[in-house]
């Protein structure tokens, strides 16, 4: 019988919310986490909005000025070597660890591997490169590297915790840690590990989001209500967000064993690229199409099966259009109408983070028994037309659920959560 | 020459002893004018202790004796030495050598050398 996948730990900071209870609310409520913003201190820059993530101070290039929630205890040694998407991190591993009921010691028997997904800290890469070509090179931070590069998660959170299975990073710009949820699942199915622990994070600052500018793929409308709305005709880019989530994935057995409380079953994935452009989705959102029914395929399940979709549904207008036209192929025209939500409307867009963090909320989805809205869809694009888009969050208690990511290069990763049998 | 676009002011560099208790700021100031090596030694000392893991740290303990052995005792890896080793070379615009470092084995002898890198006339 192939092995069972468990989502048995949770763990967020996110600009919904440091928690699962906050997050499960704010989804919930529709609320969002986007406030005015100011990047760089340049009213000419357009981009006016962003989605903090609150209680977390991290904007200085020297971990001497950090402030995180002072239940996390993170030692010197270990944030020295952190960016600041690593405090975030951090934070987010020490709560799905106490979630899933596990300690440090549990992790080092080899049992246990670590998949992260960040694009590295361009902030921090920046500020020690600045350093070091101060001086010609003569002289540099010894952690400018380890605390900048993209891998910065996994070489920081493998040696804290004394991980000593399959580690590594994923690197597919808004897919990463979709791929990273995806491998992960592989890994345990396959039997080459038990236990996965898988991380997405990022920062907010200008560093990190205002280079996405030029492509014109930031929103510049000044409303934080409004500034983020997946499928609307008026939606004009995505609003950047930082943080982390984590998400602890046991092999059912060992969960079984050890009596984990079980929040989701993930029972398939499939990824396919649109071989297309650089930066924009294929018109008709061809590899993310493939990718929803390579996932179902996996999952052995049929479009009808669905209730739910976390779509991608970044609120820029070819992103958006091209995935509408991927689930009307695969759902619609199929006769299927699952409720379709664009999470990014309350959260910002994550980037590396934003798969694993809607595979959070997917599970949460399961897990608490509702379906997210989208509560700042006004009017849906023509393009979405014989979409389910409810606007309010539904009490629906969804069984079966798709998560869909997209990243660059017209990457495409979708997974299938099923509702796990101890669930209320 | 092409005309260039003004360019933003960088902001005035920090001290990296920024953070530090106030009594080593001041330790610190008053080398930089008098050159006094007993105020250097409570500047490197301060740093060795900011560096040092959380895991060889006892309570209340605020000293290391000059015998203490960074590796063997104070529990630092060669990277942890390499960052003090850069605190040091950025606070005093110095440069260590690989040579030199792998020579440093106790506080005492990282004192030493320390001192030695400002008694040196040709130094710079």
């Amino acid at each position: 019988m192939p092995r069972e996948v468990f989502i048995t730990g949770l763990g967020f900071i996110t600009s919904i919310g440091n928690d699962s209870a906050t997050v499960t609310a704010s989804l919930n409520d529709g609320r969002h986490g986007m406030t005015a913003w100011d990047y760089c201190g340049n009213p000419a820059v357009h981009v006016k909005v962003a989605a903090p993530v609150r209680d977390f101070t991290v904007d200085s290039p020297s971990w001497r000025d950090w402030t995180w929630p002072a239940r996390y205890d993170i030692p010197r040694e270990t944030l020295r070597g952190l960016a600041p998407h690593g405090v975030y991190a951090f934070c987010a591993m020490e709560q799905a660890l106490a979630d899933a009921g596990l300690a440090r010691a549990d992790l080092t028997d080899g049992g246990t591997g670590l998949f992260c997904a960040s694009a590295g800290s361009a902030f921090m890469l920046h500020h020690h490169l600045a350093h070091a070509r101060a001086s010609n090179f003569e002289r540099g931070n010894p952690m400018g590297v380890v605390s900048s590069i993209a891998g910065t998660l996994n070489f920081n959170l493998a040696a804290h915790y004394g991980i000593t299975g399959a580690v590594t990073g994923f690197v597919s710009a808004c897919a990463s840690s979709s791929h990273a949820l995806g491998y992960a699942i592989d890994e345990i199915r396959l039997g080459r590990q038990q236990r996965m622990i898988v991380v997405g994070a990022e920062e907010l600052n200008a560093d990190t989001l205002l280079p996405f500018a030029p492509m014109r793929a930031l929103s510049t409308n000044p409303d934080p209500a409004t500034a983020s709305r997946p499928f609307d005709t008026a939606r004009d880019g995505f609003v950047g967000t930082g943080g982390a989530t984590v998400i602890i994935l046991e092999d059912a057995s060992l969960a079984r064993t050890r009596g984990a409380r079980a929040y989701a079953e993930l029972i398939g994935w499939g990824q396919a690229s649109d071989g297309h452009r650089v930066a924009t989705s294929h018109p008709e959102g061809a590899g993310l199409r493939e990718a929803m029914r390579r996932a179902l395929r996996d999952a052995a399940v049929t479009p009808a099966q669905i209730d739910h979709v976390n779509a991608h549904a970044t609120s820029t207008p070819i992103g958006d259009r091209a995935e509408a036209l991927a689930l009307r192929t695969v759902f619609t025209e199929a006769g299927a109408h699952p409720a379709i939500s664009g999470t990014k409307g309350l959260t910002g867009h994550g980037l590396s983070m934003a798969g694993a963090m809607e595979a959070g909320f997917c599970a949460l989805a399961l897990h608490e028994g509702f379906t997210p809205g989208n509560p700042h869809l006004l009017n849906a694009d023509p393009a979405c037309e014989g979409l389910n888009l409810p606007r309010e969050s539904g009490s629906i208690r969804p069984r079966l659920v798709l998560n869909n990511s997209s990243g660059f290069g017209g990457s495409n990763v979708c997974h299938v959560l099923r509702r796990a049998p101890s669930s209320p | 020459m092409p005309d260039l676009p003004p360019q933003p002011t960088p902001a005035p560099a920090r001290s990296p002893l920024a953070k530090f208790p106030p009594a080593i700021r001041t330790a610190h100031e008053r080398f930089l004018a008098t050159k006094n090596p007993a105020d250097l030694d409570t500047v490197v000392l301060a740093i060795v202790l900011d560096h040092q893991p959380a895991h060889t740290r006892t309570s209340g303990e605020i000293t290391a004796p000059d015998s203490a052995r960074l590796i063997a005792d104070l529990g630092f890896d060669s990277l942890a030495l390499a960052e003090i080793v850069f605190f040091l070379e950025d606070l005093y615009q110095l440069t260590i050598t690989n040579e030199e470092l792998l020579r440093i084995t106790t506080v005492g002898e990282l004192h030493a050398f320390v001192r030695s890198k400002f008694a040196a006339p040709a130094a710079a």
